[in-house]
């Protein structure tokens, strides 16, 4: 009897457990009604946002009910992983395009209906379809767009005597010879993070008609002229101490003393991407004028500027029944269009455009002409169809991640230009092999 | 010859005192198990069943986006790639400095400052032990924004310090061959009141008779240190090596908030990888291979130290 009890006792116990860690699965619909949720890293006035244009789009399609589930952007893949394979995980994910891969690769991603990828391929740049694409198929809605061009302090360029942004490698290792005294550094190249240290690379190589992978991806092309030319740029600049890598470190939070030796004049030029511009406003407050931007210098090999961008795009789960998933589209389809916002621009251009980010659909981009026209934002712009998409193939991540360090091996006089680049090119290969 | 007696109170006549003690035990066994099983489930639901998992996880390919039941069986082969990885091999060699590092630095610091503030003629130290303790109770990631600061070349105020002396500085984060020291710099600093807390501890249980028989032989401060208080006090200071050495092995957070890993790899530890193996690459199975492997470690090392303290007490 005794031991029965005991036996009850345990299952009971277990079964209450079992119960109260699955019971928490939402159901998918109720009453012809599709619950959907929005998983997405935005900060509280963004959710805001997001929350009342659900609810204006709730008012026109009663049978729709969406909820917005935010959290720190560096939960968002981790939350992604472990609750994306079901069917009660996130209906609708913003996730960063390299992510898209492995995303498709294990099922998670429902491929876009093709009307909603007809509107992908002709609203937006190509770059940024190619970026949510996956062997051609669309598989995301792009929003947010970044791109890198060289931001220069015009205070620093005036009293060293220099006229214009440099246009090539050249001229911009003259104008970095320049400013590079009284302890300030010609040129910083960022450390410790990894698109901070690969992005402005793979930019420069880029403007040097050279590219970090082969046409299909599936190979490192660092052995190439371009990439060893590109190196011996960074070689060249550190050997004649124009730059310094204890000035251009970055934390967690990608702020840090590359940021506060730019914003207090004591970096002459750095390749950083569009969205730093917020930081910097908040940073140098009335000397943000003092900012100057300018396309990517071209290499020796190169022919026209090119700056690496990536994109953010909006997802939908591949788990979720067939009704959600075509409320889910027909949500993004709305609030990514025309219709959704005021004078042209989507409800989704508006919300990019208030935390600082520039949107990706080409309507966005002229109904917003009046925001993204400042001297600042204006060459990013400009350089949005003739970007460089950083390639979004699975192990992308792992191949930055290695390439980053021999990078800094380099930035660091630890590596020749040689060496790094010969480093690199075995490091991608085995990162990419190891993704397969 | 001596006779056991077996027929005490409350004892069953005619039936061996093992069996009795059985049938006495029997009625409160269910009762025992009933009162255990809610924690013991609790345990071995999210300890227990953890660790297997992550055993089973170690010989599959696994990237965390699809159901566990579609584990793909690779063997060995996340065993092999840890064991052959320039990558993970780099990360354990950061590993087994930082924590060599933090050992020898830590624990005699821990005495000198547990001898210091356990002294009774000092004034104000339950301010410092205070102040010391105060930096273990801080979040590291409060605490990190500050030391992000202190660390800044150029203006921050170690560099400012020591260039004011004429002592060119060392790029703290920056610099691969300064980095990984300056987070030992940093876990030393966060730790310190910790250890030093648990040394005080132990120094109140040294019988002060001990001391007052040292000095009537003519025993000096650094004399009684050593034949006194060192060897009362070694159960503490071997559990004080421990938990340094457990602690640091699993070191993430300075190095996610400062480094992420960098300069070139140099600050790369064994937990720092293992995180960005499962949560940003997708290979859970080889981010269980690196910690079954980190965990077999730790029992290894645990059971030499045990086994020396043996031998050294025998």
């Amino acid at each position: 009897m005794n031991k029965k009890l005991a036996l009850f006792a345990a299952v009971g116990l277990t079964a209450a457990l079992a119960l109260s860690g699955c019971s928490s699965s939402s159901s998918s619909s109720s009453g012809g009604t599709q619950d959907i949720t929005f998983l997405t890293h935005w900060g509280p006035d963004q959710v805001k946002q997001l929350k009342s244009a659900a609810a204006s789009y709730e008012k026109s399609h009663p049978k729709t009910k969406i909820t917005v589930q935010a959290v720190p952007f560096g939960n968002l893949l981790s939350t992604l992983r472990t609750q994306g394979s079901s069917a009660s995980g996130p209906t609708i994910a913003g996730v960063y395009d390299l992510w898209i891969p492995e995303l498709v690769k294990d099922g998670i991603t429902d491929k876009a209906p093709s009307s909603v990828a007809n509107d992908v391929t002709s609203n937006y740049s190509k770059g940024v379809v190619t970026s949510a694409s996956q062997k051609g198929t669309v598989y995301g809605i792009p929003n947010e767009v970044d791109l890198y061009q060289l931001n220069y302090n015009k205070a620093l360029f005036a009293a060293a005597g220099i006229a214009q942004p440099p246009t090539t490698w050249d001229e911009l290792t003259a104008d970095a010879k320049k400013l590079a005294t009284g302890g300030h550094q010609g040129i910083g190249f960022i450390t410790n993070w990894d698109s901070g240290v690969v992005h402005p690379f793979l930019s420069l190589l880029a403007s040097d008609g050279g590219s970090m992978l082969n046409d299909d991806g599936t190979k490192s092309a660092l052995t190439s002229a371009q990439a060893e030319e590109t190196a011996k740029l960074y070689q060249t600049l550190v050997d004649q101490k124009l730059t310094d890598t204890s000035m251009s470190t970055a934390n967690a939070s990608t702020t840090g003393p590359y940021l506060d030796n730019f914003a207090n004049g004591k970096t002459g030029m750095i390749i950083m991407a569009n969205w730093w511009e917020s930081s910097l406003q908040q940073e140098m407050g009335s000397k943000f004028s003092d900012v100057g931007t300018a396309p990517i210098p071209v290499g020796p090999s190169g022919t026209a500027s090119s700056a690496i961008s990536y994109s953010w795009d909006t997802i939908v789960n591949a788990h979720a029944s067939d009704a959600q998933k075509k409320a889910a589209w027909d949500f993004l389809s709305w609030l990514n269009g025309p219709d959704s916002g005021t004078g042209g621009s989507s409800e989704m251009g508006k919300i990019l455009l208030s935390m600082g980010s520039m949107p990706s659909r080409t309507s966005d981009i002229q109904a917003n002409q009046s925001t993204l026209g400042t001297p600042f934002l204006t060459p990013y712009v400009k350089a949005l169809d003739d970007s460089t998409p950083f390639p979004t193939v699975l192990g992308g991540q792992q191949a930055t991640d290695a390439f980053q360090k021999d990078l800094e091996a380099l930035l660091n006089g630890q590596l020749s230009a040689k060496e790094a680049m010969s480093r690199g090119d075995s490091d991608i290969n085995s990162a990419l092999s190891a993704a397969q | 010859m001596t006779m056991i007696d077996n027929t005490g109170a409350g004892a069953l006549p005619g039936r061996p005192r093992s069996e009795r003690d059985r049938i006495r035990r029997r009625p409160h066994r269910a009762s025992r198990n009933a009162f255990l099983s809610p924690a013991l489930i609790l345990i071995g639901v999210f300890t227990i069943v953890p660790i297997v998992l992550t055993f089973i996880i170690s010989f599959s390919d696994w990237s965390m986006l699809t159901p566990l039941t579609q584990l793909r069986w690779v063997g060995l082969k996340n065993y092999g790639s840890v064991l052959t990885s320039p990558s993970v091999l780099g990360a354990f060699k950061n590993t087994v400095i930082y924590v060599a590092a933090s050992v020898v630095i830590t624990v005699p610091l821990a005495m000198a400052f547990a001898l210091l503030l356990y002294t009774p003629v000092l004034r104000g130290r339950n301010i410092v032990r205070a102040l010391l303790f105060a930096t273990y109770v801080v979040p590291t990631t409060s605490i990190v924004i500050v030391w992000s600061n202190i660390y800044a070349s150029g203006y921050g105020p170690l560099s400012t310090m020591l260039s004011a002396v004429g002592i060119h500085p060392p790029g703290w984060l920056s610099d691969p061959r300064w980095s990984l020291y300056s987070l030992v710099i940093f876990n030393v600093w966060q730790m310190l009141g910790y250890y030093v807390v648990l040394l005080i501890a132990g120094l109140t249980q040294v019988p002060e008779e001990l001391y007052e028989a040292a000095k009537l032989d003519g025993a000096g401060f650094l004399r009684q240190t050593w034949s006194v208080t060192l060897p009362l006090v070694r159960r503490s200071l071997f559990f004080v090596g421990l938990m340094t050495l457990i602690n640091s092995i699993q070191v993430f957070d300075p190095v996610y908030l400062l480094t992420q890993g960098g300069p070139a790899g140099s600050t790369e530890t064994i937990s720092y990888d293992i995180q960005r193996a499962a949560f940003q690459y997708g290979q859970a199975g080889q981010a269980s291979a690196m910690a079954v492997t980190l965990f077999m470690l730790l029992i290894v090392v645990g059971v030499i130290i045990s086994a020396f303290m043996r031998r050294r007490r025998a």
